[in-house]
């Protein structure tokens, strides 16, 4: 992160210094007159990129927000806790039994202890939460070990069963048997190793695909629209459809970018694990965005300014971000019907890829869902976006449920 | 074919307003603009002039009426038509995102033939902002910019809508200097504005315009000789005169008062001579002391009043 930031102020501060130089003007040759052009497509989506990249707004709800998450999740520890944090009390007069104990505590890979020697503060520090038990040590054989806990900690099996663990050792050890007859040998039995960040991560794809195509495009087109941008190139002999299909593709790239760029930086900085082929997960992410981009042209042909265009993708957005299960899985009757929501198949196709390994055979269903939703938002875009309707729409257009409903082109 | 550059005919542009009552934007205009004019549509803000340029660009659709350009249909032709002309909508409508040179390489790309951006740049005196954005530029270079960026693909024919709204009068004078600079080359110029002095001072003929009609058309001259009152005798005096004295001498038609400071008086007169003797004979007789003598000619603000009963810009 401090070498991003790093580079980003070297890059700042070239910009700054081109700026005041005066760089070399470009050479006029003459009064030359006209030269042909070649085919508009490939000038068109450098400059769609260019704009794309150079648009803070976007870049900021479309890459610096999920890498924020990416990093901020990145460095929790979700593996769980692998120790038990004890406060221990020595009695007030220090016994060779006692010490045993103490020592044994100490030694035990399962606990960091802490010897005190008043339990009224140690029982302060467990009423905070600052340890996991409060362990009294007799000063003598045949009396018992208290162990203070509190019920609702978090730990608490875990401090249980380790020492338990401990006592029976203990015990054994006490009664000169060295080698017990029977030990138990547990193995965890899981089909993958997966932790809440692996969960996470192709959550955090579908929101960076989802931020940068409905909210980027509900809000850039609409700028387009206000700024008379729309109709400014319908005056030149430039169809419309490569003007959109510029767009498209290059929300396209930058989505499989956000891609790369959220996998890449989870799986190789952070720990995360990616069981499947993530050329699956690009898949996906083409699939969704085809869907966010023509949700994306709904609104910017619903919307009367760039504020409202904002609100309107917030308000599809947002639901959609906690119901579809980017950071948790809704559960119960609400579950089954978030699942046709478009995030939904997305999210769970990635998941079953980058956590269960399934190849892409095994996420058909998850696929269909997505591509009909390609299909149904592409007739509902075709039906509320109008290139340009010369400002006589402007006056009725309000999202109405049945302005939703596709119908036939006219 | 024809030689027209640009032909409106029986042009009806009809919008649905509010409460179900319809607005005729543009009530039955008809006009012929000849290849090389500067022509402008003058008219206030709602008359019906930027509907009429966009119908003819090809941008919206007429209710009735036919329009063409250089012989080109508006509808049918509209794609043919369209490598032919530019079009200026306004200062603020190209992207924020990329520089001059882009902008002009890129709407450059959409034509089949096109400038250098240099090139462009360097004709308004902008090379040295080839690389600044759009929102980097003075209110005067934006304009230049947003005209030059329709001279991309040498259009025969330019539609500037409302070049000069908004800029302080040495931009503005600066800007007739580039639409000139396009008529010198040849170049057909369909402009609209609300501005009296603009059309006066740049435009060959001038469509005047007031709730989508036609009010007038003919070359600034024209239209103001053709009022009765075509002169103005203007003057300043520090003791009141009488109203009814400076009507009755021969040859004003009409007299106004206005009282800023010293009273200021305008004698409207159809032709200089005569009143000015006359006038000149009676403060002499009177001892009046008429500051600030002038004779003016009338404007085509005048040319408004007269054709529809209010000022331009009210």
């Amino acid at each position: 992160m401090i070498l991003l930031w790093r580079l980003y102020k070297r890059w700042r501060r070239r910009q700054a210094a081109a700026a005041e130089q005066p760089a070399a003007l470009p050479a006029v040759e003459g009064p030359g007159g006209t030269r042909p052009t070649g085919h508009p497509l490939p000038k068109l989506l450098v400059a769609s990129l260019k704009m794309l990249v150079r648009d803070r707004r976007t870049m900021i709800f479309a890459l610096a927000v999920p890498i924020l998450f990416t990093v901020i999740f990145g460095v929790q520890d979700f593996n769980g806790v692998d120790h038990v944090k004890l406060i221990v009390i020595r009695p007030a007069h220090a016994t060779a039994f006692a010490q045993e104990i103490a020592t044994g505590l100490q030694h035990d890979s399962a606990f960091r202890v802490t010897l005190v020697v008043d339990l009224a503060a140690a029982q302060k520090q467990l009423d905070k939460g600052k340890t996991d038990a409060v362990v009294v040590i007799p000063a003598a054989p045949h009396h018992a070990l208290v162990a203070y806990y509190k019920p609702d900690s978090s730990n608490l099996d875990f401090a249980d069963s380790s020492l338990n663990r401990f006592v029976d050792a203990a015990n054994l050890r006490l009664a000169g048997i060295s080698s017990p007859q029977l030990h138990l040998a547990e193995r965890a039995v899981e089909a993958t190793d997966t932790n809440y960040y692996d969960f996470l991560l192709p959550g955090l794809v579908a929101m960076a695909v989802m931020n940068l195509s409905i909210i980027g495009v509900a809000i850039g087109v609409t700028r387009f629209r206000e700024q008379q941008i729309l109709r400014r190139m319908l005056a030149t002999p430039l169809a419309p459809s490569k003007f959109l299909l510029a767009q498209i593709t290059t929300r396209l790239l930058v989505s499989l970018v956000q891609a790369g760029i959220i996998l890449g930086l989870g799986a190789g900085a952070f720990g995360g694990h990616i069981h499947g082929d993530p050329v699956w997960v690009f898949l996906f992410v083409v699939l969704g965005n085809l869907v966010f981009v023509n949700i994306g042209f709904t609104i910017a042909g619903r919307a009367k300014n760039v504020d409202s265009a904002q609100a309107l993708a917030q308000l599809v957005t947002l639901p959609m971000l906690f119901l579809s299960g980017v950071f948790f899985q809704t559960s119960g009757a609400l579950g089954q019907i978030v699942k046709v929501l478009p995030l939904s198949p997305l999210v769970t196709g990635m998941r079953k890829i980058t956590l269960d390994g399934d190849s892409i055979t095994k996420v058909g269903p998850q696929l269909g869902v997505l591509a009909a939703w390609v299909v149904l938002s592409f007739l509902i875009a075709r039906r509320n976006f109008r290139f340009d309707d010369g400002g006589e729409r402007r006056a009725e257009s309000r999202l109405s449920l049945r302005s939703l409903l596709p119908s036939r082109p006219s | 074919m024809t030689s027209a550059a640009v032909e409106v005919d029986d042009l009806v542009k009809v919008f649905p307003a509010p409460g179900g009552e319809e607005l005729r934007a543009v009530d039955g205009v008809t006009f012929t603009v000849g290849v090389g004019e500067i022509f402008g549509i003058l008219g206030p803000n709602g008359a019906g002039k930027t509907t009429t340029l966009e119908i003819v660009e090809g941008l919206r659709e007429p209710t009735s009426g036919r329009t063409a350009v250089l012989g080109l249909d508006s509808r049918r032709d509209r794609a043919a038509m369209k490598e032919r002309i530019g079009v200026q909508l306004q200062a603020s409508a190209y992207f924020d995102n990329l520089t001059l040179t882009e902008i002009l390489d890129l709407f450059g790309s959409f034509y089949p033939q096109a400038f250098p951006p240099a090139e462009l740049l360097d004709r308004v005196g902008l090379l040295e902002k080839h690389r600044a954005r759009i929102k980097e530029l003075s209110g005067g270079q934006a304009h230049r910019f947003s005209i030059v960026a329709a001279l991309v693909n040498d259009p025969e024919v330019v539609f500037l809508d409302e070049p000069t709204t908004g800029l302080d009068p040495q931009a503005r004078r600066n800007l007739w200097d580039v639409v000139r600079s396009i008529q010198a080359q040849g170049k057909t110029v369909v402009m609209t504005t609300h501005y009296m002095e603009e059309a006066e001072e740049l435009c060959d003929r001038v469509a005047i315009v007031d709730h989508g009609r036609l009010r007038a058309l003919d070359t600034p001259i024209r239209l103001i000789n053709a009022l009765p009152d075509a002169y103005r005798i203007v003057f300043t005096s520090e003791r009141p005169l009488d109203r009814g004295e400076l009507a009755a001498l021969p040859g004003v038609n009409d007299v106004r008062v206005s009282l800023n400071g010293a009273a200021s008086y305008e004698l409207a007169v159809a032709q200089a001579q005569q009143p000015l003797e006359a006038f000149i004979a009676w403060a002499a007789r009177n001892g009046v002391v008429a500051g600030d003598l002038r004779v003016l000619p009338a404007t085509l603000e005048d040319v408004f009043l007269s054709l529809t009963g209010r000022a331009l810009r009210d």
